[in-house]
């Protein structure tokens, strides 16, 4: 026992040592620091420091010592809890308090540390019924009502400790107890001590509600009880029953929604609650930071569900009051800046939290009145962002709103059967149009005018990581599409009409250009100005419509929006079908100077506007003012056809309940319309790749339309009647100008394309011709150049490296293509190059960017294609595999180079590899190929006839590998992915190849295992964990003790266990680890029982020991003895969720 | 490290030591010349100014042979220079003074190639102390040549 007698000694130590700590780094050595900090390690760890604590408190003037006799007080008091006397901890927290309120001049984080040891206190007294520390809330109430702000403000602080200790999230303190009592704890707080702080806080917040001036003092003191309500009321309250992995998820979650439980019903149902945070931010609502509060109370009460309300009727009452409170509050004033953020919280806390027919069931004018008002909130927000753009500020707080406000909207109408029909029609229009006019260019619109009106126009650069506007703002263009569709009367007229005005006037100003360059003036001397501005409105436009007309859902059909369905069916009757025709089919010409264009349809007529500016866009190109036009609007206008065609081109009507004539007149199959259009978008993408070459993003925009009008076959048999088509195939196969200077990732994607089409319906003769006319060019050239006898010679001749390269890429390309209907004549048609291509890597073994492309093309191939391949297929490609990775091997073997590249891209090689071994192994995982398949597991058993395995090729493909692998490079993370999902995959599959593996290979995978499992992201452990499983059944099957696998796995299994019981881990890993702990128990089951028995003789606590000597029981109970069977698997699984949730929160330490 | 004093007669001569590439087509980890050197492009990204501008091109490449950094922006639709590049493998029969004895396929011996600096010289050199028989990668480009790989023979 450290004595008061050797106080004053201690308390020097302690203080020279301090002195040491806070000295600047120059003036003292590692050592001394280093000792410094040991001192009070070794402090805090003395036994019953209370006394001496206490001594220091009173006496020592260095902040930094008092700081840390608060922490020891509070470590030692938590560990020695069982040993104290209650009288002296109900004391010790006295003297703790009692001490901070005489020193009101305290340094703040000395303050601070007190409190919390109170809290700490308090809360390791809450479990424990032989004390009492509730009189705490007593004597906060005292200090609150003393009136002194010091008080107060010392009172707040109390309870703002309480709140975080108890909150059981990263706030709390590491004491050293079990995540179980934590939760335990949090439980009982917030039932009952968590409301007491809450009405204490109401209190003070209602008095200083009513007091006319507050001085700062004061209102400083209403800021901070101001905070701590908004502290409580975002409580993230722990539902009964919630394991501890839950518990973990659970208060990882942002943005808790307030869920509190039935005992705070009448609480928090009380109105005068809710009308006094009104009140309050009324009061403060020019002070932003304790605006920000009060907005984010009222927001959390807009959030409020749960067992709180009795019914549905005290819902409708509660949202009722709250929408005319919050009504009442932003009619009739000027809406602070700092305001925006937490008024659109409130909404779209209450849209989003409250049902469909709660909101139904408001008096309707309350309704009509709250849509009304966040009609006029979302269109002045929206200017408000369009401001905050235009002056480029870092901090877009309307723009957070605006989106919180779209957002809510479409959350509203997208369940509008549940309103009133037509009741969001008007602020539909309303809202669409401030939206359209923030993003037009003056005088139509307001985009770039400051608010006194005066343009700003600033050319930035635009880096190609910043994304397109179309993804940008792609949630907000959801919301505007959408509402679009439901006022679709008046915006997609509204839209045709300005985009058809903007295409007009492009067409007149670019030809204005034209005139002034034909007379030989400058063209550095053009304006670009009007031009911009009118791509600027071309290219929201388009987006717009784009986002109206069609959704664009990953892997599914998408189908035309009802509402646009609706509308186009609506209006038919008034609809000349030969006017809309000639219309569509005339995109070079003004749509107002056809005679009855006023009798087309809607919705065909937005889609030739578009139409109309690509048109102008390809005439400008002819007329050489490539230089003059957007490659932006180029985008936009792929984009929008891509979407376009995806939805309406060929459309289906069995899909349809109702289809409306024009659309399926002009789009549907078998239609001329149909055929002009597919022809006119493959003249665009034609023009496209000669004219754009040079901007890779609109060229791949453009390969991408083309990919989608051919993969789809309906769409693809009409493609291939075209005559451009066939030209475009001769000249990409001719490899001449201008296809030849596109990307090589748009290359490989137009030779996908090329081959898709070749699978379009065609006679047998054209069939045949149109491979002569893609493929085999390819072919031919490549075998001419490779055959000839001087080839070693002129191998390194440029024009036959770029010969090489091209075909590499082009295999590429043609392996992309692969479908399961094409899969058998493009693996010939590859195989042959396959072989060729392992000549390739002897002639180029010292080019590294060529070997590098060949192992692609491998990659490619295997990627796409193996699925699908029976097994002889499968098995010539395994056997060329294992050839290119010998000569791989027989070239790289020693070999050292000088590399400039970036440290990722030397291993360029390693990791191809890996993702070539990877994609032969995932046959084993996904195999769609054909019944000849179905004996392949006797052909296996009898060995015969199987010349290469998967097997043989992966592990010699290993053999490469694992020696390179370093944990230098494991750092990379594409190849440590690659790398551990290989490894894993290995084992899984070929566990019994795993003992068979030279000594040196099997310590290096077990030894990534073990890595991969501890010291990786989850995702990479679980992967480990699921190849334990494999392996230890191996050991199982052969039954020979002490080889190195059954070592290994005896290893693994203390791992495992660890990691189930004692760690904390994520709760997706839990099946995993199940799994291999399992069959690792049957494997090593003494072991195990040694485990179990060691953990156990380490609990002091009797009730705790039995009640883990319980749960290990039961846990084995049912798989006794555990047998490598599946039901008994299972079984075990399913005790160990138990076993988790009784005791995992035991042994889980905080 | 080649030396700019010594000159090669260089096998193909005659031929044009570049060719032109739009700059969009170029590719990472390919070649071009960057202010008048030989480089391998290490980054390369493209930029605009303003939404409607074209694009323009931002390329970063190390020289193959003294491993300077050089960067350069230009129009994706402007032509760059790419290098004609050639990679040979001879074997070592000799290192004296600092260069290199290599013997060429038709039996010739050249000794005018330094040992390169840093690691990879090194390693040639500490190989060859220990009599192991090695191939030497030559990579030439634009009228200079430097030894960029060694492999000890196979067979």
């Amino acid at each position: 026992m450290m004595a008061a007698v050797g106080a004053p000694e201690v308390i020097s130590q302690l203080e020279s040592a301090a002195k040491v700590l806070m000295a600047p780094p120059s003036m003292v050595s590692t050592e001394q620091r280093q000792h410094a900090e040991h001192i009070f390690l070794s402090f805090r760890k003395s036994k019953s420091p209370f006394a001496v604590c206490k001594h220091i408190l009173e006496t020592s003037k260095v902040d930094y010592v008092l700081f840390q006799a608060a922490t020891a007080i509070m470590e030692a008091v938590v560990r020695e809890w069982i040993l104290l006397e209650k009288s002296s901890i109900e004391s010790l927290r006295t003297f703790l308090l009692t001490y901070v309120l005489q020193r009101p001049n305290l340094q703040k984080y000395v303050r601070e540390q007190i409190l919390l040891a109170v809290a700490v206190i308090v809360k390791r007294g809450s479990l424990d019924k032989s004390i009492n520390c509730k009189s705490i809330f007593h004597e906060v109430s005292q200090l609150i009502s003393s009136g002194n702000p010091t008080v107060q403000t010392l009172a707040c602080s109390i309870l703002t400790a309480l709140l975080s200790e108890f909150s059981s999230s990263n706030k709390t303190s590491n004491i050293g107890l079990s995540m179980e009592f934590h939760g335990s704890c949090k439980r009982i707080f917030q039932e009952d001590d968590l409301r007491q702080i809450f009405m204490l806080t109401v209190e003070v917040l209602q008095e200083f509600s009513r007091r006319e001036n507050l001085n700062a003092q004061m209102s400083c003191v209403f800021q901070r009880y101001l905070a701590l309500a908004n502290q409580v009321l975002s409580w993230n309250f722990l539902p009964p029953n919630l394991g501890r992995h839950y518990i973990a998820m659970f208060e990882a979650t942002q943005n808790v929604m307030l869920k509190p439980t039935e005992s705070w019903r009448e609480t928090l149902l009380d109105h005068r609650v809710m009308d006094l945070f009104f009140t309050v931010h009324r009061k403060i609502r020019e002070d932003s930071d304790m605006a920000q509060d009060s907005l984010q109370c009222l927001a959390q009460l807009a959030s409020m569900h749960g067992p709180v309300f009795p019914d549905e009727n005290a819902q409708v009452t509660y949202l009722a009051h709250l929408v005319e409170g919050l009504l009442n509050m932003i009619n009739g004033i000027e809406i602070e800046d700092s305001e925006a953020v937490g008024i659109s919280n409130i909404i779209s806390n209450l849209i989003s939290t409250f049902p469909r027919s709660v909101l139904t069931a408001l008096p309707n004018e309350l309704f009509a009145s709250f849509i009304n008002c966040l009609t006029l909130l979302t269109c002045s927000f929206g200017r408000s962002a369009a401001l905050e753009e235009v002056l480029d500020k870092d901090d877009m707080v309307y723009m957070e709103a605006y989106d919180k406000l779209l957002e809510s909207w479409l959350t509203l109408v997208q369940e509008d059967e549940h309103f009133p029909r037509g009741c969001f029609v008007q602020p539909a229009v309303q809202v669409f149009n401030s939206y359209i006019q923030c993003h037009l260019a003056a005088p139509d619109g307001t985009r770039n005018l400051t608010a006194n009106g005066v343009a700003s126009h600033e050319e930035e650069e635009i880096n190609e990581l910043q994304e397109d506007d179309r993804e940008l703002f792609s949630d907000q263009l959801a919301s505007i599409g959408m509402l679009g569709r439901i006022a679709a009367d008046h915006c997609i007229p509204l839209l045709t009409g300005l985009l058809e005005d903007r295409v007009t006037r492009l067409h007149g100003q670019l030809q204005r250009h034209q005139q002034h360059l034909m007379a030989s003036a400058d063209p550095g001397t053009v304006d670009r100005k009007v031009l911009d501005d009118l791509y600027e409105d071309i290219h929201w436009l388009i987006l717009v419509s784009g986002y109206l007309l069609a959704d664009d859902p990953q892997g599914e059909t998408p189908l035309i929006p009802s509402e646009v369905m609706e509308y186009s069916i609506k209006h038919s009757t008034e609809v000349d079908i030969n006017t809309t025709l000639q219309l569509l089919g005339s995109p070079g010409e003004k749509a107002t100077s056809i005679p009855g264009c006023n009798r087309t349809d809607s919705v065909i007529r937005l889609l030739s506007a578009v139409l109309r500016t690509s048109e102008v866009e390809s005439r400008a190109t002819r007329a050489s003012l490539t230089e003059l036009l957007s490659p932006q609007m180029g985008k936009d206008i792929v984009w929008f056809l891509r979407r376009w065609a995806k939805t309406y081109l060929l459309v289906d009507e069995k899909l349809y309940g109702q289809i409306s004539m024009p659309l399926s007149t002009a789009f549907g199959a078998d239609t001329e319309g149909a055929q002009w259009i597919v022809g006119y978008l493959l003249e665009k993408v034609i023009n496209n790749l000669s004219v754009w070459s040079s901007e890779p993003e609109l060229a791949n925009d453009t390969v991408e339309l083309l990919v989608t009008l051919v993969e789809k076959r309906e769409r693809a048999n009409i493609v291939v009647q075209c005559e451009n088509w066939w030209n475009l195939a001769k000249q990409f196969a001719s490899r001449s100008p201008p296809l030849h200077m596109l990307s090589s990732t748009v290359q490989r994607t137009l030779m996908k394309a090329l081959v898709l089409g070749g699978f379009a319906h065609m006679d047998s003769d054209t069939k045949q011709q149109y491979w002569a006319e893609v493929l085999h060019p390819l072919q031919q050239r490549f075998l001419n150049l490779i055959n000839q006898e001087n080839f070693a010679q002129i191998c390194q001749e440029e024009a036959v490296k770029q010969e090489i390269v091209a075909t590499l890429e082009a295999l590429c390309g043609i392996a992309e293509a692969t479908q399961i209907d094409n899969v058998s004549s493009l693996f010939s048609f590859l195989m042959d190059f396959l072989s060729s291509c392992i000549g390739l890597m002897e002639v180029y073994r010292n080019s590294p960017e060529t070997v590098n492309l060949i192992i692609e093309v491998f990659v490619e191939v295997a990627h796409k294609q193996i699925c699908y391949l029976g097994e002889t297929k499968s098995m010539k490609l395994y056997e060329v595999c294992l050839t290119l990775l010998q000569v791989y091997s027989k070239n790289n073997l020693g070999r050292k180079r000088l590399d400039v590249a970036a440290e990722e891209d030397q291993y360029q090689d390693l990791l191809l590899i890996m993702e070539l071994l990877t994609n032969l192994l995932s046959k084993e995982f996904i195999d769609f190929s054909d019944t000849d398949e179905v004996f392949r597991g006797q052909e296996q058993s009898s060995g015969a006839g199987r010349a290469v395995s998967a097997a043989d090729v992966v592990l010699y493909g290993v053999n490469i590998v694992l020696p390179l692998m370093s944990q230098d490079l494991l750092k990379f993370p594409s190849l440590c992915n690659q790398y551990y999902k290989l490894i894993t995959f290995i084992c899984e599959i070929f566990p019994e190849k795993i003992p068979q593996l030279p000594e040196e290979l099997f310590k290096s995978l077990m030894c990534s295992l073990e890595l991969g499992m501890t010291s990786m992201s989850s995702e990479i452990s679980q992967l480990c964990l699921e190849a334990l499983s494999p392996l230890a059944e191996q050991c199982a099957k052969t039954q020979e003790k002490d080889t190195p696998l059954f070592i290994a796995t005896r290893h693994f299994l203390k791992l495992v266990f660890d990691m189930l019981v004692l760690q904390k881990h994520n709760t997706e890993m839990t099946v995993a680890a199940g799994e291999a702990l399992y069959t690792l128990v049957c494997l090593h089951q003494a072991e195990y029982s040694e485990l179990v028995e060691t953990l156990l003789s380490n609990q002091r606590d009797a009730v705790i020991y039995q009640r883990l000597a319980d749960a290990f029981n039961s846990l084995t109970a049912s798989s006794t003895p555990p047998t490598m069977d599946r039901k008994q698997k299972v079984a075990f699984l399913k005790s160990l969720e138990e076993f988790v949730a009784n005791v995992g929160g035991l042994l889980c330490v905080k | 490290m080649a030396d700019p004093d010594l000159d090669f007669t260089s096998g193909d001569a005659g031929a044009s030591t570049t060719y032109p590439m739009q700059c969009s087509a170029l590719r990472k980890n390919g070649f071009v010349v960057l202010k008048g050197r030989p480089c391998k492009i290490v980054e390369m990204s493209t930029s605009k100014t303003g939404k409607h501008g074209h694009a323009k091109v931002h390329l970063v490449g190390i020289d193959i042979f003294t491993n300077k950094k050089y960067e350069d922006i230009c129009p994706s639709t402007h032509n760059m220079d790419v290098p004609n590049t050639k990679r040979n493998d001879y074997q070592l029969v000799d290192i004296s003074e600092g260069f290199l004895s290599l013997m060429m396929d038709n039996g010739d011996v050249r000794e005018d190639l330094r040992v390169p600096e840093g690691d990879l010289g090194k390693e040639i050199e500490s190989k060859f102390a220990a009599g192991e028989e090695m191939l030497v990668t030559v990579l030439s480009a634009m009228g200079e040549e430097s030894a960029v790989a060694v492999k000890p023979m196979t067979k």
